[in-house]
Parts: C-alpha cells; structure tokens; sequence
C-alpha cells in the first residue's frame, strides 16, 4: 500500500496591485478636469481602473511578460502624467480628426471598447488598461472606400520628459482603400511613452505600416497594437526598433474573413544595456487567411532580445497558411535572446510552420570578404546589413526602402 | 615575388606544415600536388591569413616583406589573392557590391581614392565579359545559386578585378566538368604576366594541361619533397602518390 502526499503550495499571484497606486498618484487630478466625455468613456475608464488597480504593473510572473521585467524602469513616472502629440503634414484624401471629436462614433467607440489583446494570450493587457484610464488625446485616420493614397503618411510623435505619456490611434481603411504610414520615434531624455493603436481594415484594404522607433536609450517605450483585417485585406507592417532603455511591441493581428493577409517584419538592433520585447499574437479566425512573421534581431553589449510569436488558428481556419521565422544575431558575449514561437491549431487542413535561430556571425563569409580587402568591420556591416535586409524586402517605395536601409547603417557605425 | 621559408603552421595543436620552403620568381606559375591529407589547404589558408591556424616557425615574404602579422584584408592590399577551393556563399550581399567594396577597401589601404563608379561598372563589364558572366549574375547575393562552375568562374572574375601580385588556386578544378575547366584556365592564363606569379594547388594533372606550370613541386606530410618541371605532373599520373605517402 502506498500513501499519496499532497503537498499544497501557496498561490503567488502573478500580480503586483502594490505597483498600481505608484503610477495612478496623479490619477485624481487628472480626472477632476475632464468634464466632457461620454458615459461609455467614464465607464470604460471606471473599469479599466479597477483591473489595473487588481493588477498593477506586469511582472515577470506572468508568462506573457517573463523575459521582460519593466517596474523598475518605470515606477519612477508616476507623479506626472502627460499625452503625446502626434503631428503630421496633410495628406488629400485622408482624414484626420482628434479623438475627442469622434466619441459618438460607433465605430470609434467599437475599436477602444475592445479588450486589446486579451488576457489568455500571451500578453497582458494591463498596458491597454493604464491607457484606457489615462485616455484622453489621440488622432483618428480614415481613408474613404476605394481610394488609393500614393503619399505616405508620416507620423512624428513627441512627449516631455520625466512622465508617463500616453495617447491613441484609431486607424480605419475602408473597402479597397491604401494607404502607408510612417511614424518616426524619437524623443530625447527619460519618459515611458505608452501607446495604443487601432486599426481595422476593411475588405480589400491595404495598409503599410512602417515604425521607427529610435527613442532615447533612457525612455520606456511599450506599444500595443490591435489589427482587424477584412476579407482579402492586407496588413504589412515593419517595424525597425533601435531605441528605448526598454521597449515592448505587442502586436495582435486578427484575420476576421477571407483571404485575409498580414506580414509582421520586424528587425531591432539593440546596443549597451537595452531590452527590445516583441510580441505577436496572431489570430487566424477565417479560412484562407495567411500570416507571415519575419523578425530579425541584433544584439551586441549587453542588449537584451525579446521575441514572443504565437499564431493561433481558430477551428474554422481551414486552409490558413501561417509562417513564422525568428533570427537573431549576437554580436557580444554578454548579449542575450530569448525566443518563444508558439503554434496553436484547431483547424486541421493547414499550413504552419515556424522556426527560430540565434547565434554569431558565420566566420566563412567574413574571411571570404577580408580575403578581398574588405576591412573587418565593413565586412561585419555588410553581413549584418544583409542579415537585417530581408525584413524590408515587402517595401514597395523604393525611397522608403533606401531611407531604413540607411537606418540599418547609421546604427552600424555608431 | 614569394618566398615561403621553413614554414611551420598547426592547427588545434596538430603540426600540418612541418618546414615547409617555396621560392615564386614574378612571372612564374609554380604547381604544388600532392595527396589528400598533405597540408595543400592549410598551406593557402595560411598564406591568406585565415584564423585558427597557429603560425609556430618560419615566414611568408612578398617582395620581401614579411606578411605573417597582417590581417587578411592587409594581405589582400599587399597583392595576395586565394582563389577559393569552395567558395563562400554570402546572402544578402550583392556580387556588384561585394566587389566594389573590395576594389575600394584596397584601394583605401593602399591610401588611394574611391574608384569612380563608371570606372568600377566599364571594367566590371569588360571583365564579366572575358568570363562570360551575366550582368543578372551580378545583381545576385555573393555565390548565392551559383553553380559549381560558376562559383570558380567568379573566382577568377574576382582575380582579375583585384590583379593581384601573388594568386593562390586552391584546387580551382574541383568540381568542374571539362567546359567550366577550360573557361576557367583561359581566365587565368590570361591573367599570366611577368609583373604576377601564381601558386596552383592540386591533386590532379589535368589542371596543368590548362594551366601550364614553370615548376611542379610535390608537397607529402607537410613538406615539399620533389620538385621539377612539367614532366613531373605527368609522372605523378601515371604512378600515383603512393611513393610520397607519409
């Protein structure tokens, strides 16, 4: 006969509520000003309010947040909060409204009320909570049905220094309209920018999505970024992050019908003692759909990679072709990366695949290049150029194109 | 000119060139053969400066000066070349661009300016023509979805781009069918002047009815331990290297 020991242990919450009054010192004063917001606002801020306070900042307890551990560089922002502004020349046919003008809207009020991503996720949403509480300014962008936006768009964000700033972005393209965005991140100093982007697509929609993210290396940065794509839609986003003390880009992409397509590239190059986390969450809810994750990151220092991919293909998703490729570069011994790809299928006719590869530049090509006279370190940017190339492949403005590629070298001769 | 001089090189500890003394007057085109095994490799990649080879006696002068402390690229600039027994694919970099920065991180040491770039595509052309190479073929990655033949048909494209004082061919024909052979050795011999000596490592002969040597040398466990004419090629041929097995 044999006795079973039970043995109970304690349940530690993943939360830390303790964080929440920190960052919420200057929630009161903040609130007693706004006298204008519709009660589905109060109401959603009231909420959020509570959940924050329950949960405080995310620690490395939650699974979604493990590698990344963000308190100690924020908890210092709590007294003074602030919003950012972003500015932008006009572009013909695209219109662009502050967010407090379009409250009433029911699409607008659609894309802020939803719970962006979700808990069971991957990621917490505790960052869409602290914005939903703080919300207040933001830019709406809509672009009529069938219109096609040669211009690109180019976004500049600025925030103060020494606070939480937030603000949000609502993106709409409706049928067959195009457009591409360019935002362009550079604030100097110390501040954590907090921002969170809408965007819904509509049938036949295509949105590039280019950011550049090259903030302080004293700044937080965490973007939250919730994506519906229509039928036969397309989101090509690329993002190109060589900033921040620490920077988090949580991504969600839901692939609502169709035919349905997005392409998540990525490259972070990352120096001295920054943390790049990106996150993805890609849902597959229609049959059709395909998603496509290139993420290439560069660390050298002590820099610290981050990279979280999860595709998750809903039961009705028959035929979804779903490719996801993770590979970073280690330039230094002290450089770290952590890589987690997940799979989760309920549908069974479809095409995944992912994979994920860290390590040094490869000696061979290297000698091959100094064996023709090219100096080491040219030799070395050149391969990290070509390593990092592939991410901007999809680019169909050329200048656009030419204009990260010099990114790429600028950071590379630094 | 070259002189190699008691050239000892180990690899992990293991000694592969045990003393080993090569002299290459300008002009001439001197062949080593000799068995798998022998050092013929090492030999280039240690000339070439390639890492991980411990250089433990001796020294490699190249008009007398002796290169054992320099970088690869310094090598390079100095006027040494090592055609490659398998060359290195190099994603994501282009053929014209690879080489235009080659040409221009000689140039550069040399304490020369940047070649102007109509110069660099007219002789890029010309030479790629004498190769029969495809401007598309430039527009692809460093070797990326080149065919055996091609990769050592770039090789010498790449030569003739440098001009190089001293050439290292390591097992050029390795691979290749008889066509390739030919374009290659025809790239190479016309390359051959009294300003250019050339060093042509090998197992087999049939390279050197292309390439016609000055001197054959044999090279067994390290060493060079015969050395002749022509004829001495066609002699290992026929009796193989089983008399110079270590």
């Amino acid at each position: 006969m044999t006795t079973a020991t039970v043995t109970k242990f304690p349940e530690k919450s993943p939360y830390q509520p303790d964080t929440a009054e920190g960052i919420l010192r200057a929630y009161e004063a903040f609130v007693a000003e706004i006298d204008d917001q519709p009660q589905w606002l109060a109401d959603l801020r009231k909420s959020s309010l509570k959940e924050f306070k329950r949960r405080g900042i995310p620690t490395p307890r939650l699974e979604g947040w493990k590698f990344t551990n963000i308190w100690p560089l924020v908890k210092a922002y709590g007294d003074k909060i602030g919003q950012i502004k972003v500015s932008h020349d006009n572009v013909d046919g695209v219109i662009i409204t502050p967010l407090l003008q379009m409250l009433d809207q029911d699409w607008v009020k659609a894309a802020l009320s939803e719970d962006m991503p979700p808990g069971q996720h991957n990621t917490e949403n505790t960052l869409w909570h602290l914005g939903n509480i703080y919300l207040r300014n933001g830019i709406v962008i809509d672009v009529p049905a069938n219109t096609e936006i040669k211009k690109s768009l180019e976004l500049l964000t600025s925030a103060g220094e020494g606070a939480f700033f937030t603000d949000r972005m609502v993106i709409r393209l409706q049928k067959n309209a195009r457009l591409t965005i360019v935002e362009d991140h550079w604030g100097k100093g110390a501040f954590w920018k907090n921002r969170l982007t809408h965007i819904v697509l509509e049938p036949g929609a295509k949105l590039t999505h280019i950011r550049i993210q090259d903030d302080s290396d004293k700044s937080v940065y965490t973007q939250t970024t919730n994506v519906h794509v229509g039928r036969d839609a397309v989101y090509d986003a690329v993002v190109l992050c060589s900033g921040a003390a620490l920077s988090r880009n949580q991504v969600r992409v839901t692939l609502d019908d169709t035919c349905a397509s997005c392409h998540l590239n990525s490259a972070t190059l990352l120096r001295g003692e920054q943390l790049g986390d990106t996150t993805i969450l890609v849902e597959h809810r229609a049959p059709h759909c395909q998603s496509n994750q290139n993420i290439r990151t560069v660390l050298d220092g002590r820099a610290h990679g981050v990279f979280q991919g999860k595709v998750h293909v809903h039961q009705p998703a028959q035929k979804t072709d779903g490719f996801q490729m993770s590979r970073a570069l280690l330039l230094s011994e002290g450089s770290e990366m952590d890589t987690k790809p997940e799979l989760e299928i309920y549908a069974d006719d479809v095409k995944c695949s992912h994979g994920a590869t860290t390590g040094q530049l490869d000696q061979e090509p290297l000698f091959y290049m100094q064996s023709r006279g090219i100096e080491e370190k040219t030799a070395k940017a050149l391969l990290i150029q070509a390593f990092v190339a592939e991410v901007f492949e999809n680019i169909e403005d050329e200048g656009l194109k030419t204009a990260l590629e010099r990114k790429v070298e600028a950071w590379l001769k630094l | 000119m070259v002189q190699i001089k008691n050239l000892h090189a180990s690899i992990a500890g293991k000694e592969i060139l045990k003393g080993l003394t090569l002299d290459i007057p300008d002009g001439q085109v001197h062949a080593i053969m000799g068995p798998n095994g022998s050092g013929k490799s090492t030999l280039s990649y240690v000339i070439a400066g390639r890492e991980g080879y411990e250089v433990t006696g001796g020294e490699i002068l190249l008009d007398g000066q002796n290169i054992m402390a320099m970088a690869p690229e310094e090598r390079a600039a100095a006027g040494l070349f090592l055609a490659f027994q398998y060359p290195v694919e190099i994603p994501g970099v282009a053929m014209t661009m690879f080489m235009k920065t080659a040409i221009n991180g000689i140039r550069k040491q040399r304490g020369e300016g940047e070649i102007d770039a109509l110069d660099f595509l007219k002789l890029m052309k010309k030479k790629q023509a004498e190769l029969g190479m495809s401007d598309e073929m430039m527009k692809r990655a460093v070797n990326v979805g080149f065919s055996g033949g091609e990769k050592k048909r770039n090789e010498v494209l790449q030569m003739a781009m440098l001009e190089p004082r001293m050439a290292v061919l390591d097992e050029t024909d390795s691979g290749l069918d008889i066509d390739a052979l030919k374009v290659v050795a025809d790239g190479v011999n016309k390359l051959r002047s009294d300003k250019r000596s050339f060093l042509v490592i090998t197992h087999y002969q049939r390279l050197l009815d292309y390439i016609k040597p000055d001197v054959v040398h044999v090279m067994a466990a390290g060493k060079i331990v015969k050395t002749g004419g022509p004829e001495l090629a066609l002699e290992l041929e026929k009796t193989g290297y089983a008399e110079y097995a270590a």
